[in-house]
């Protein structure tokens, strides 16, 4: 039987979240970044999901959520006035991140929430085991 | 020497397990863009092997009719949409009724037992 394999979709889920919580936080702590290797200011990224299901013996097997791809944010970025910025242009402009600190906020009280209704999705199922280990005890 | 009670609650335990799959499936999958809710028709396919136990062979050629197993039909809702996404699993829905058939799996697992226990009494000669 397939027991276990519940508790790897719920564990594939959890790590999507914990990588989803990894990719907030490194907007929050680029939210004022105006220099980034390529030369322009840090683009907010996107973590994008997938329904993860594996083919075994001709048989579909669910497999939890992957990862597909982290995505650039290609929105605009902030333009704030700013003439003491060492980065400003001649017109005394500064482009900002296009990081939304609040909705950053937001998506990261989403993911903590996914992420517990994963981590309860793996304790039911272990209760569920427990119990079937208990018959004719 | 068994009753065939054995056979139905361990066919409503494997479905019950099939179930939780599909619910941490969708859990896992709550907030995957275009992902659509996924749940097992499956009660009236129990219900239907129910009213089949109740069938007597009389003879030890006769073919059993009771299924080995029964293939849970694994069903997908595509027509609603709860988010932007397009992604349709109502989470709080989801968590209830993956405790509620946890509770279920507990409680049958329960049966076994007590069906054990009464063959014990049995072969121990104890009341």
């Amino acid at each position: 039987m397939n027991e276990f394999n519940i508790m790897t979709i719920a564990a594939t889920g959890m790590s999507a979240q914990r990588l989803r919580i990894d990719v907030i936080t490194n907007n929050l702590a680029n939210s004022e970044t105006t220099r980034t290797k390529n030369g322009e200011p840090y683009r907010r990224k996107v973590p994008v999901f997938q329904e993860l299901v594996r083919n075994i013996k001709g048989r579909v097997e669910n497999g939890g959520v992957i990862v597909k791809k982290i995505y650039e944010d290609q929105s605009p970025f902030r333009i704030v006035y700013d003439p003491t910025h060492p980065d400003a242009d001649e017109n005394g402009y500064v482009k900002l991140p296009n990081v939304n600190v609040v909705r950053e906020m937001v998506d990261m009280i989403n993911a903590q929430r996914a992420y517990e209704a994963n981590v309860t999705a793996f304790n039911t199922t272990k209760a569920m085991i427990n119990s079937a280990l208990q018959i004719g005890r | 020497m068994f009753n065939t009670n054995f056979h139905t609650l361990k066919i409503a335990m494997d479905v019950a397990l099939k179930r939780q799959e599909i619910h941490s499936q969708n859990i896992a999958n709550a907030e995957t863009p275009n992902y659509k809710r996924k749940y097992i028709a499956f009660e009236e396919l129990l219900s239907e092997s129910k009213m089949k136990l109740k069938l007597r062979t009389t003879s030890a050629n006769h073919i059993s009719n009771i299924k080995e197993s029964i293939n849970p039909i694994l069903k997908t809702q595509e027509n609603t949409s709860l988010t932007n996404d397009k992604n349709n699993v109502d989470i709080d829905v989801e968590m209830a009724e993956m405790v509620k058939n946890a509770l279920k799996y507990q409680t049958l697992s329960r049966l076994i037992s007590a069906n054990i226990e009464r063959y014990n009494t049995v072969v121990r000669n104890i009341r």
